[in-house]
């Protein structure tokens, strides 16, 4: 019985844990521009954060060395700064992000000024950071962020036409308002969204402070499997949501008031009420996790003593790495730039960092003086081999689609 | 009367390119000291520089501002070089084991500067997390 609880709180954690500010948004604009025209780049996006993140979680757990472990040791201290020097900016953005997302949802909920709100955020952010448990901490928002559910929900309430949802999903077109060019962009966008690389120096540093052992393997797996698709899921009805409400009106999602609308039309005052919690929990979990991967990513290329499972002072740079990403972060946000736009840039830039963190992962979950008998079977290598070729062209793809489009303007 | 020398020398082999340069370092209680950014070797007539046509042993690790020179080239005084003699290490595997407290060495100041001076100043910083 204990054992199931386990299963189910790991499950649930992960489909909360799914979603964060990237999801949201740029669900949220692509529903209210080309439909369900796009949905078929969040299943293309989550079998991919499945396969990556349960082979990082793989690596972690067999080997013991986290992802910028290995990526240094791989590529060397020029190509392996290089790649530090590009994860570590697009996470501090993500970071960014996140932030602004708590700050924004907070308005939402208080009609206070979000600049009011993100030095709030910030502090309660590096509390968390500083004294919280590092299980305590995932399962709190992960399961708080559960609430977001009330997205499929509203899709439900507000009654749309079916078929014609379906014919979007099922049969994708673009839409005679857009150009092929912004509809790829958009692709490249959800991709990255859906993908993000904080989530792999995450899952696999977190693989390593909550000492995973092969045995706990079968349990991670069905985590990842389970549950990632379920956030898939949610994601959809995000997309869903925006296409029902906006896109007949022709309007085009800019803020996270325009996000929460469609649940607040379908389920009144409570429904909104959930939403806001939901956000709040999903964007202060990912706040979480990107503030840690910055301590993660920087502490593991150098070698330093690093983990939420150590006392602070044992873990001294570490922790000074996070308070000052966090500070640059709150900083970025106090100029009063859109988060909305951060995020949007945020995502595409993910989705050109991914080739840089996925390669060494699969080069070393085939090594078996790492993995020892773990290594890849040979339909996951096949598999990873074509998410090899989409990954690349996606990276590839999306500056020169980003320069043509105006970013998706 | 001297032996040739062994062309297959018995026991593990090591390429001190391929299996220690930017390996993690673990301390005796597998707290993470650094990673192992050069490497100091020495001739056997002790000269600091081999010319690759004698036995040379590897006699330090090294860490901290010697990674720049391994970025940007260059070569930094022998002074500012933070040293892990090769006696501590243990054992090289998939990381490299010292045998002795990471705390005590000179390649660690910076962890000793920053618990000193921030991290173990700001409350709560020197308990569990809870």
């Amino acid at each position: 019985m204990k054992r199931l609880l386990g299963v189910a709180l790991g499950i649930l954690t992960a489909i909360g844990g799914f979603l964060d500010i990237g999801d949201l948004v740029t669900n949220a604009v692509v529903g209210s521009r080309f439909g369900l025209s796009l949905a078929w780049v969040v299943v293309v996006g989550v079998i991919g954060i499945c396969l990556f993140a349960s082979m990082s979680g793989r690596v972690a757990a067999v080997s013991g060395r986290a992802t910028f472990e290995i990526i240094r040791e791989r590529l060397g201290p020029r190509a392996a700064g290089a790649n530090l020097t590009a994860s570590f900016l697009i996470n501090l953005l993500t970071l960014t992000a996140e932030v602004g997302g708590i700050a924004l949802a907070l308005q939402l909920a208080s009609s206070v000024e979000p600049r009011l709100w993100i030095p709030v955020a910030a502090f309660a952010l590096w509390l968390v950071v500083w004294r919280t448990k590092f299980s305590t901490m995932e399962n709190v928002t992960g399961l708080v962020g559960l609430t977001l559910v009330v997205f499929a929900v509203a899709v439900f309430l507000l009654g749309p036409d079916w078929s014609e949802l379906a014919d979007q999903a099922l049969s994708p077109t673009v839409p005679a308002a857009e150009g092929h060019a912004v509809y790829w962009y958009y692709a490249i966008a959800l991709f990255g969204a859906a993908m993000t690389p904080y989530e792999v120096f995450f899952f696999s540093s977190g693989a390593v402070e909550e000492k995973w052992t092969v045995k706990d393997l079968a349990q991670s797996r069905l985590n990842v499997l389970v549950g990632f698709p379920f956030g898939g899921v949610l994601s959809v009805a995000i997309a869903a949501c925006a296409a029902i409400v906006f896109l007949p009106a022709g309007i085009e999602v800019s803020s996270l008031s325009q996000i929460v609308l469609p649940v607040a039309l379908a389920g009144g005052k409570l429904a909104l009420a959930v939403v806001i919690v939901g956000i709040v929990a999903a964007t202060f979990g990912a706040a979480l996790e990107t503030s840690l991967s910055s301590g993660y990513t920087l502490a593991q290329f150098m070698g330093w003593s690093w983990g939420k499972f150590r006392r602070p002072a044992q873990a001294a740079r570490f922790h000074l790495t996070m308070i000052v990403c966090i500070l640059v972060a709150g900083a970025v946000l106090m100029t009063s730039v859109d988060p909305i736009k951060i995020t949007e840039f945020s995502v595409v830039f993910s989705a050109i960092a991914l080739p840089l963190t996925y390669l060494p992962i699969l080069l070393v979950a085939n090594d078996p003086e790492y993995m020892g008998e773990h290594v890849n079977g040979k339909v996951t290598n096949a598999l990873a081999l074509v998410y090899l070729v989409i990954i690349v062209t996606a990276s590839v793809a999306a500056i020169p689609l980003m320069i043509a489009t105006g970013a998706g303007s | 009367m001297s032996l040739p020398p062994d062309e297959h020398p018995p026991g593990l082999v090591l390429d001190a390119r391929l299996h220690l340069l930017d390996r993690q370092v673990l301390d005796v209680d597998g707290v993470p000291v650094c990673t192992v950014d050069d490497l100091e070797v020495h001739g056997v007539d002790g000269s600091d520089l081999p010319d690759g046509t004698q036995t040379a042993f590897v006699t330090s690790l090294l860490s901290g501002a010697v990674l720049a020179t391994r970025v940007f080239g260059g070569r930094p005084p022998s002074s500012r070089w933070h040293r892990i003699r090769w006696t501590h290490v243990a054992d090289v595997g998939t990381t490299v084991a010292l045998g002795v407290r990471g705390d005590t060495l000179d390649v660690t100041w910076t962890e000793r500067w920053v618990r000193d001076r921030v991290i173990g100043r700001l409350p709560g910083g020197r308990h569990d997390p809870g």
